[in-house]
């Protein structure tokens, strides 16, 4: 197992390595430089212009760039961030969090939700119950991530304002609320950004469960346990959904991905200060060791996800440890 | 709606024991004013700020020698007001200007203000190491030297009609004791930039990047304390969030509607807006150069007749309706109304469609195929229009524009880009046309910049589409150079009627600001080079009051920023 695992760890490298090379030099041949938009002034001069620049040794050819960036994360740097005036280590250090809070709450939501509804689905199979949640599921497995988020943000902050429009607290309030009131306060920023990735990742695990479960219910030993005079409820408990389960573990690490990506999305229309959030705007902004190291930071994420469910897949099923 | 969401909040702050002493409510000085914006600030140092929410920081946490009046005179000292100097004198030459300092002035760390600040403001902005923005504002004022700690004199390389401007409205005054020890490449990554220290009527509190900014009134100000108690920048990530918490009871003031939104607004009402005029004007500029071979002239554009022809085939009031309804007027040129120079009368190319088309026949551009465009010699007369995507407003200017062209017989693909791409085309004057927009000085000389043969040949100028006339080049001068009103309004006047007259741009609009605001804020004159610059007399009735409005100041607000090493508090 553990040669198992280090043969992975190198693979996640490489591919780690690979997408921040990419990433790289996709951002600096993208048209405009970080000095763009902030310097639509006509009374810049091009002095001004060429010293900000050298400043952070954009005048360098870009394979020298290249070289010195490849020097500083080997020292552990990920760079300066210049539209946050801060480490990019700092900017991301203070968004993973968040991001990971996010990402935290949809999974589990997600995954208990989703195997919910299978459940149900599975327990009244062929009803107009099993057909509704069935179509339900079909739609917001077939939704774009960003398009749900903004239905959600126009219906709660817009037309039926119950929740605040964004941000991960009040900036107005939080700070002179007590412990209780920062607690309702920071729930209150977290619901919707949460709702909408819980929606959209429940109704695959919904979906996928509702299959697992069907594909077990004919098995030797479900009969055997309705022979016991188990009811079904519990039958479906304790015996179908801990072996449809499997399936379900590959899942985690699938849809970490799509999760980070929705992520990015979800977190740039609720202003989630999440590590999508930073890197969303660095593209615009082109601040371009932001968006490398965001990359590379959910590049990790990535491959560490599908690692660990890989791992959790081979501890159940002693055949893969072979 | 917005009623329910104050009790909630109510509710909340009482459960948590939190309210605010309603003291504070019994006078006229107290309440928040929170502020929808669409971007974070760049930066909060003077010398180096240049988004405008960062401007709008800096100006309320610093401040300047003296402050420029409402009537945006820039000629000699009339109009201007007494901030950090009480008084000033002119040099019998008119080459010095000597300002003494307020004795009353400190710094928010309690140091008191002193002349030595004013030059180490100066002469950090002028170090090229530092990279400022302003640096090229000040190229007049040769140093600044001071004969004791109350006053500082400015010498100028030249006597000019505004360099009392120059002197005092570029740049408000930082404190050296906090700057000087370091290195000014370094300034924008330092902790002092984070923390600043100003000596202007609010304080700074904190910064939370991409959240919002928070400043507290400074009660002790030498000019007394402002009427708002706290101010904060709620920074939503694009303007639909920022328009959406105003509507949404979350924040007070948003500082442009667009036209759609003013009947949303409307609908609640504990809103209002109001109306100010600005320095803005937009336009579609052509590119007089070939994008591909900048030596040779554009093979469209470089006809000045042609030029004339598409803008009288411009029927710009009915874009400016369409596009902006009442909150916009057409723009007259490369000004804005709001200058006292301007004439508000200056004879336009008009909109005539059957000449625009004799025009175009005579030319040879002639109507040939059967879709109704013109060509000549095979050539469509055709180019492309750029627009940066996030702009809404400018993307229907291309739209309608497209549509009165094909009018004409002249087919225009419009191209949306993402913003530095479109800005990074203009740079490299890689582009047919392209709709742009320029947010000017209150100083009509910046328009050489813009339109001027420096701006053009410069190798990173903001002429983008090149045009030269020396004539406009030479009037500008003139009236730039002129110490008399009439005769500075008189050439302005004729180089605008060049300018207009050689059509190197379609002049679209000069947009009316718009603000939305809660009907409990007291708003004084809005000014039209920065709207924010009366915020400290803005206030909140105490009867009209919510509880945000008596949140008690931040443990941070309390605590005056540390003292560099070895030195004392007065």
């Amino acid at each position: 197992m553990l040669r198992y695992i280090a043969q992975r760890l190198v693979q996640a490298a490489v591919i780690v390595a690979i997408v921040a090379t990419i990433t790289f030099a996709l951002i600096h041949l993208a048209p405009g430089d970080p000095f763009s938009a902030v310097m639509d002034n006509p009374d810049v001069s091009e002095t001004v212009r060429q010293t900000m620049r050298a400043q952070y040794g954009f005048d360098r050819p870009l394979p020298e760039q290249f070289v010195r960036y490849v020097s500083s994360l080997a020292h552990g740097q990920l760079g300066w961030s210049f539209s946050h005036e801060r480490p990019v280590r700092e900017v991301l250090g203070s968004a993973l969090p968040n991001t990971l809070l996010l990402m935290g709450v949809a999974l589990l939501g997600s995954f208990a939700f989703g195997i919910l509804i299978a459940l149900i689905q599975v327990s009244r199979r062929g009803s107009v119950t099993d057909h509704v949640l069935s179509a339900l599921s079909l739609f917001f497995f077939s939704m774009p991530d960003f398009w749900l988020a903004i239905l959600a943000f126009l219906t709660f902050t817009y037309w039926l304002p119950i929740f605040p429009s964004g941000g991960a607290v009040d900036p107005v309030m939080h700070e002179y609320l007590g412990l209780g009131g920062r607690i309702v306060d920071r729930l209150r920023h977290l619901a919707l950004p949460a709702l909408t990735l819980i929606l959209l990742a429940s109704a695959v695990v919904a979906r996928y469960q509702r299959a697992a479960l069907l594909d077990v219910l004919p098995a030797d030993y479900i009969r055997t346990a309705r022979l016991k005079g188990l009811t079904e409820p519990e039958i479906l408990r304790r015996h179908a959904l801990r072996n449809a389960l499997l399936p379900i573990i590959t899942l985690v690490g699938l849809s970490f991905p799509a999760l980070l990506t929705g992520t990015f999305f979800v977190e740039k229309i609720f202003a989630w200060p999440g590590m999508g959030y930073a890197v969303v705007l660095a593209i615009g902004t082109r601040d371009y060791p932001l968006v490398v190291g965001g990359v590379i930071i959910g590049s990790i994420l990535v491959t560490l996800g599908s690692l660990l469910s890989d791992v959790l897949y081979a501890l159940a099923d002693p055949r893969l440890r072979r | 709606m917005a009623a329910m969401r104050y009790a909630r909040l109510l509710c909340a702050l009482v459960v948590c024991g939190c309210v605010g002493t309603e003291s504070s409510s019994a006078n006229n000085s107290g309440g928040t004013l929170a502020i929808s914006t669409g971007g974070d600030p760049d930066v909060l140092i003077p010398s180096l700020v240049q988004s405008v929410v960062g401007a709008q920081i800096t100006d309320m946490i610093y401040d300047r020698l003296a402050d420029i009046g409402d009537s945006l005179n820039i000629l000699g000292d009339k109009g201007f007001v007494q901030r950090l100097s009480d008084h000033w004198t002119w040099g019998a030459d008119s080459l010095s200007i000597a300002f003494h300092i307020n004795p009353k002035a400190k710094w928010h760390d309690g140091v008191p203000v002193r002349s030595n600040d004013v030059r180490f403001t100066i002469a950090s902005t002028k170090d090229s190491t530092l990279g400022s923005p302003n640096a090229s504002l000040i190229t007049n004022i040769d140093s600044v030297s001071t004969p004791d700690s109350a006053t500082a004199v400015y010498w100028f390389h030249a006597r000019s009609p505004q360099q009392f401007y120059d002197a005092v409205y570029p740049l408000p005054i930082m404190p050296e004791h906090v700057w000087k020890s370091i290195p000014p490449a370094s300034w924008r990554a330092s902790d002092a930039a984070k923390n600043p220290v100003g000596s202007g009527p609010y304080r700074f509190v904190r910064w939370i990047p991409k959240a919002a900014v928070e400043l507290v009134a400074d009660t002790a100000n030498y000019r007394g304390a402002p009427k708002l108690s706290r101010l904060i920048w709620s920074i939503a990530p694009d303007f639909p969030t920022a328009l959406t918490r105003l509507l949404s009871g979350e924040t007070d003031f948003i500082e442009q509607l667009r036209p759609e939104n003013v009947p949303e607004v409307a609908k609640h009402p504990e809103l209002r807006t109001k109306q100010n005029h600005t320095l803005q004007y937009s336009f579609t500029q052509f590119n007089l150069r070939d994008p591909v071979n900048h030596a040779r002239p554009h093979p469209i554009f470089g006809n000045r007749q042609l030029r004339r022809a598409l803008t009288m085939a411009t029927n710009r009031a009915a874009l400016v309706r369409s596009v902006y309804d009442s909150l916009a007027l057409p723009a007259l040129g490369p000004t804005v109304r709001a200058y006292a120079t301007t004439d508000p009368n200056l004879p336009q190319i008009p909109f005539d469609l059957p000449r625009a088309r004799q025009i175009l026949d005579s030319l040879g551009w002639r109507v040939t195929t059967s879709d109704s465009m013109r060509s000549r010699n095979g050539r469509p007369l055709q180019f492309t229009l750029s627009v940066p995507s996030s702009s809404k407003i400018r993307i229907q200017f291309a739209v309608l524009i497209q549509e009165q062209l094909r009018q004409a017989g002249v087919k225009v693909d419009v191209e949306q880009l993402d913003y530095p791409v479109f800005l990074e085309k203009q740079r490299k004057r890689g582009f047919d046309a392209a709709i742009g927009q320029w947010s000017t000085q209150p100083s009509p000389g910046a328009v050489r910049g813009s339109w001027g043969t420096a701006g053009s040949r410069a190798a990173s100028g903001n002429n983008y589409g090149s045009y030269e006339n020396p004539v406009f080049d030479a009037t500008v001068d003139s009236a730039v150079a002129s110490f008399d009103p009439a005769t500075r309004k008189e050439l302005l006047t004729k180089a605008y009627e060049t300018i207009i007259q050689d059509a190197p741009a379609i002049w679209l609009a000069e947009p009316i600001q718009t603000v939305g605001y809660h009907s409990r804020i007291q708003l004084t004159t809005m000014r039209a080079d920065a709207w924010w610059a009366h915020i400290p007399e803005w206030s909140i009735p105490a009867d009209k009051r919510i509880p945000r409005d008596n949140a008690p100041p931040s443990a941070a607000s309390s605590t005056p920023p540390a003292l560099p090493a070895g030195q004392k508090t007065p």
